[in-house]
């Protein structure tokens, strides 16, 4: 094989395009070639170098517009039954990470129902929870550390509840403004994916069922149970969602 | 009937928005990072990527279960060419990209593994798009010549001539970063 020949297969080489034949015939030529061995060498560490650079993720806010658009589309196109839960399940696993964030705050008396921009108050939040790098103040899985962590820093004790057991571990919780009150929000995590909820001491008495809707793209979630407000807001569907609320509720009876 | 109205991409439904998460949705880093690299500029990384998803979503009741990444790819690229003669943008110039590539694509991490990997990314950045599009493809990518080609819409052939040119410029562009002229890349 002639230089020229050997030179020119050096790529291919390299990026394991030649046929096993042709491999043979080059790895045979290399020895009587030192200037394409030098090339092999140089286009072997380049490839080295360039593998080795961090792999780039997708911010989770180009993520969670994109997830939006999505169920933007299935809620218009619908309504038909979702699908089942395993099904669900294979598409989210391969799918993008998702946030669940669920903000617990007292807003007091100004806060009565919800006032306007109640809901895009909530979404920020959960925004601020699916695009930041710090998503939690205090991140841990274990409640005994993320509720005494509220103290001091809201003038109620938000209950905590991890709910690992049902599929939405507990991550951690932060403190966010709603309706110009502090709040205090939960962050939970549901297989790749985040939910933000937050929660505050309700002023009416009794349980309310959770009522869980799609609005603009996102699944919102609201019910009181307990002596608490809570409303959680997420990229989930709808189901997760109706379970996400039932786990807490669940949780929080079996505590007392 | 005459001027017969070409038929329109029929919307997305709740079929295809399930089965494009499935499919396109597992290949969204590779489509931010590639337009990462093609832009140099995280901000604009992001408006491509979207914008190229959108449109992903839009034709992906024409997609016929090839690959699916080479595929979102093609049009990643598409949108980013698109931009850039919208904008009538050029590159930026160089000084600009190099403030920003010596950040590297995860500043933590390039800190903690010292100046290679700053001198690599920077080097790769002040290539041509020409050459950087393809080693980003074939290294990072880790795509065959045939799916190189798909995206790029090249011959084969010219795959792999114009990665050879790419390497060299790059062996090129680092030699001169390390001013190691005439010494091996390996010892870096």
């Amino acid at each position: 094989m002639d230089c020229p020949t050997c030179e020119a297969m050096i790529d291919a080489y390299v990026d394991g395009e030649l046929s096993a034949t042709e491999s043979a015939a080059f790895e045979a030529a290399l020895p009587g070639c030192p200037d394409c061995r030098r090339r092999l060498e140089d286009a072997r560490a380049m490839s080295g170098f360039l593998r080795d650079l961090p792999a780039e993720r997708a911010p989770d806010l180009l993520r969670a517009k994109i997830e939006r658009e999505l169920r933007a589309i299935s809620s218009a196109s619908k309504p038909q039954a979702r699908p089942v839960l395993g099904q669900n399940m294979r598409w989210m696993a391969m799918a993008a990470s998702l946030v669940l964030a669920v903000s617990i705050g007292w807003v007091g008396g100004t806060f009565t129902g919800r006032p306007g921009g109640g809901d895009d108050e909530l979404v920020s939040t959960y925004l601020r929870v699916a695009s930041s790098d710090h998503p939690v103040d205090v991140a841990s899985t274990d409640r005994h550390t993320v509720k005494p962590w509220f103290a001091g820093r809201i003038d109620y004790s938000p209950p905590v509840r991890d709910l690992t057991s049902s599929g939405f571990p507990l991550e951690g919780g932060r403190l966010d403004v709603v309706a110009g009150r502090k709040v205090s929000v939960l962050v939970y995590r549901h297989n790749q994916h985040r939910v933000a909820l937050s929660l505050w001491p309700a002023t009416a008495s009794g349980n309310t069922p959770p009522k869980v809707v799609e609005r603009n793209g996102f699944v919102m979630a609201e019910w009181r149970h307990d002596g608490f407000e809570m409303h959680a807001v997420s990229d989930l569907g709808v189901s997760e969602m109706a379970s996400f609320a039932a786990a807490l509720d669940r949780a929080t009876g079996e505590d007392r | 009937m005459p001027d017969a109205p070409i038929p329109e991409a029929p919307p997305p439904d709740a079929v295809t928005a399930e089965r494009f998460r499935a499919v396109v949705m597992p290949h969204l880093d590779a489509a931010y990072g590639f337009a990462r690299y093609l832009t140099r500029d995280p901000v604009q990384a992001q408006d491509v990527a979207q914008e190229a998803m959108l449109r992903a979503l839009r034709y992906f009741y024409a997609f016929r279960g090839e690959e699916a990444r080479p595929w979102l790819l093609r049009i990643v690229r598409n949108t980013w060419s698109d931009f850039r003669s919208r904008k009538g943008a050029n590159d930026q110039p160089l000084d600009v990209v190099e403030d920003r590539a010596a950040d590297g694509p995860d500043p933590e991490q390039s800190a903690l593994d010292g100046d290679r990997r700053r001198h690599v990314v920077a080097a790769l950045a002040a290539l041509p798009s020409e050459a950087r599009e393809i080693l980003v493809l074939r290294e990072i990518e880790d795509f065959s010549y045939k799916h190189i080609a798909s995206v790029l819409d090249l011959p084969v052939g010219t795959v792999m001539s114009r990665l050879a040119r790419a390497r060299e410029k790059l062996a090129a562009e680092l030699r001169g970063r390390l001013g190691r002229r005439g010494h091996g890349l390996s010892d870096m």
